[in-house]
């Protein structure tokens, strides 16, 4: 599979007239990936930032993530209700999974047989069988369900109501919420840290990010952000990553045109870095050493270079830009 | 389909299905414990108010649907009862209808009597200034969804909040974006209505705050006679002057359809017609609010879409619900409504701010949105204009502009 994928990519860089670097680590391609809600498509970029492909999806893709073998990326398409498949050694789209109304952010399950899915229009979240594509479990949840975590003991999914402010936690085996957490308002994504003891949320219009422990499932610390030349009401925290090693967590900063970088232990933040317009999603690239950051209202990504906290190039990509992977 | 909605509500706030998925598994050991307290949120309509009737024209033509916002404190509940849940109570709306002031002053005596602290107003100006004087020493809170009179927030009633945006607010965000197209000079048009006049005299107080030029006002009229036709012919009444836009004042809505396209002088219309200053709109696709709109519109069986008004009593009902959710002590009904009044509160509208009420005039600070009919062009306050503390505080009324009186 991977001499399929490296294969085909000389092939693109050759018609692209590009010279195509194979990245120092090959773990990957090194290719990032970025679905573009308002053009439906996820454009792909080599590790150049040169655009190399335009994947046409179904109506509104947002979220997206890799199977654990990186031959397939997951691509939840809003408006046309399905989760596409899109295979990473033709780069197109090769299968489509049905969801519920409106899927925005999704999960694999650990055995990669199941997908869990936030039905943003339903208030529910849903559990489908990849290869039977038959919905398996469906649990409500408080309107607007958005971010969606499943931890690693394959036990417990946690998923955040935009309207009703509160992180559910589910019990999978018994297929109940066990826990009903209230946190800032509108929360939107998790991150959990390597030790597995916290939980993070983030709360878009309370201009905050909850921690939660996850022993107590009480909420720990309440983080505010403001960036120079902002106001608290002006931040609107919603993508998040974290460092493998649980060191930092990545913030974008939503409408306040900024990322955080944030001290996990400390919980200072380290620095405040300007992107674009409605910073939104963020991915790491493997070597930890750059972030990309997709800016929903300028239509474009920034690359962030981790080691000095600063910016590095703006790259425009198509309509709204909700998420980014990398391939490496 | 209402029913529907109703049985959403108490499926997730305790019927028997949700309690298997969902245990009101609470937060505070006491609500685990006690059974679940009931709070009834209030509501009160008038019967046949004609602001949300039909707006039939000749041969039967609907200029509007039928627009009662009940549904809209509905879904507000509805929304938030999952969180009424996991903190130990339910939500029901106790929403009734009275003939006139009287029958009004009696259901808001028995509402509270019922031990309901807050009551959403869908009424028009004069009533809700009537039945807030009259209700004064009653432990409750009025919210004023749908009155829109500068004077209501000037009266500074101690039991009286609005969700409704004032026409002030409205007019202000409307001249933010002429003053950032530098459409400055405007010709006012305003019908014979007394609300024609409120609305302009809004409109040409903001358009003062910010400079623009009202080269003149004009009434229009709907009359054919040969001596009303400078008032009613649409190139008459807009021409022989220059201006850059033309803002009319037409609540009625029946001369206002036909005013665009059949100008003088090509110039846009602004006002109750061509782009229209609102609190919503269906066609508002940021902050989730797609969302909210097919919430409203499968709750309507799709009759009609969701209005400035739905929008200010949905997110009445969510303020109430949000302050019972997250006040320190909810067994004391005034700190509940402290917690409301609050700059704590941080109310999430789906237009992108959190909200929450001004301290001088219990306006509920927000965003605007000016719509043409099919799309939302502007949602100020306009980048650009900024406030000494919060950008929103640009629409309305400012606190050292505000009087009581």
């Amino acid at each position: 599979m991977m001499i399929k994928r490296f294969s085909l990519l000389c092939a693109t860089a050759l018609l692209a007239a590009v010279s195509y670097v194979l990245p120092a680590q090959a773990a990957g391609t090194g290719l990032i990936f970025v679905s573009n809600e308002k053009s439906n498509e996820v454009l792909v970029l080599n590790p150049q930032y040169e655009i190399i492909k335009s994947i046409k999806t179904s109506h509104r893709p947002r979220d997206m993530h890799f199977n654990k073998a990186h031959t397939l990326l997951y691509v939840a398409c809003g408006d046309d209700d399905s989760i596409d498949v899109i295979d990473m050694g033709k780069l197109e789209v090769v299968d489509s999974i049905p969801t519920g109304p409106s899927p925005e952010m999704f999960e694999l399950s650990a055995d990669e047989k199941q997908v869990y899915v936030s039905d943003e229009e339903d208030s529910r979240i849903e559990a489908i069988d990849i290869a039977s594509k038959v919905s398996v479990l469906d649990v409500p949840t408080g309107a607007e369900p958005e971010g969606i975590l499943a931890a690693s003991d394959g036990k417990t999914l946690y998923a955040t109501s935009e309207v009703a402010d509160m992180v559910h936690v589910i019990d999978l085996p018994s297929k109940a919420v066990t826990k009903n957490i209230v946190v800032g308002t509108r929360p939107r994504r998790f991150v959990v840290t390597p030790d597995g003891k916290e939980l993070w949320v983030s709360c878009e219009l309370s201009s905050e990010v909850d921690v939660i422990d996850r022993a107590t499932n009480t909420v720990t610390d309440q983080l505010t952000f403001v960036p120079p030349g902002f106001r608290e009401e002006d931040v609107t925290p919603v993508g998040m990553a974290i460092t493998k090693d649980g060191s930092k967590v990545i913030i974008t900063l939503g409408r306040a045109n900024h990322i955080a970088i944030v001290d996990t232990k400390t919980k200072k933040v380290l620095s405040y870095v300007l992107v674009g317009k409605r910073a939104w999603g963020v991915d790491l690239t493997s070597d930890e050493k750059t972030a990309i950051i997709t800016n929903g209202l300028s239509d474009d990504i920034t690359i962030v270079d981790m080691a000095s906290m600063k910016p590095i190039k703006s790259i425009p990509v198509g309509r709204t830009p909700h998420s980014v992977q990398i391939d490496d | 389909m209402l029913a529907g909605v109703a049985l959403a509500v108490l499926a997730a706030a305790g019927g028997a299905e949700a309690k298997v998925k969902l245990p009101a598994a609470s937060t505070n050991a006491a609500a685990a414990n006690a059974p679940a307290k009931q709070v009834k949120v209030g509501y009160l309509g008038l019967t046949n108010d004609p602001r949300n009737a039909a707006n039939l024209t000749f041969t039967n033509i609907q200029i509007s649907p039928p627009d009662d916002p009940i549904t809209g404190a509905q879904i507000g509940l509805s929304d938030e009862a999952i969180v009424a849940g996991a903190n130990g109570f339910t939500l029901s709306l106790d929403a009734q209808k009275a003939a006139d002031l009287a029958d009004l002053v009696a259901k808001a005596k028995a509402m509270a009597a019922a031990g309901e602290r807050f009551i959403i107003l869908d009424l028009p100006d004069d009533m809700v200034d009537q039945l807030a004087a009259q209700t004064k020493d009653l432990p409750v809170t009025l919210i004023n969804a749908s009155a829109h009179a500068d004077y209501l927030r000037n009266r500074c009633y101690p039991n009286l909040v609005h969700t409704a945006a004032s026409d002030r607010m409205a007019q202000d965000a409307l001249v933010q974006y002429l003053r950032t197209r530098n459409w400055n000079k405007v010709l006012v048009l305003q019908g014979p209505s007394p609300r024609d006049k409120v609305v302009a005299d809004a409109f040409k107080a903001s358009a003062g705050r910010l400079r623009l030029n009202v080269v003149d006002t004009r009434n229009f009229t709907l009359s054919r006679t040969p001596d009303s036709q400078e008032n009613n012919n649409a190139l008459l009444v807009t021409g022989g002057i220059d201006y850059d836009v033309i803002f009319i004042a037409d609540s009625d809505g029946e001369y206002g359809r036909y005013l665009p396209y059949a100008t003088q002088l090509p110039r846009p219309v602004v006002g109750t017609a061509g782009l229209v200053p609102a609190e919503w709109h269906w066609s508002w696709d940021r902050d989730g609010a797609t969302q909210v709109t097919s919430r409203f519109l499968k709750a309507t069986d799709r009759r009609r879409e969701m209005s400035g008004s739905d929008w200010s009593t949905w997110i009445a009902a969510k303020a109430v619900a949000d302050a019972y959710g997250r006040a320190p002590d909810i067994s004391d009904p005034s700190k509940i409504d402290a917690y409301l009044r609050s700059p704590d509160l941080r109310l999430d509208g789906s237009k992108g701010y959190a909200l929450n009420f001004r301290s001088w005039d219990g306006q509920l600070r927000q965003p605007m949105v000016l719509a043409t009919d099919n799309a939302v062009i502007a949602a100020p306050p306009m980048p650009g204009f900024l406030h000494q503390t919060n950008n929103l505080d640009t629409l309305g009324q400012d606190e050292p502009e505000h009087k009581c009186q």
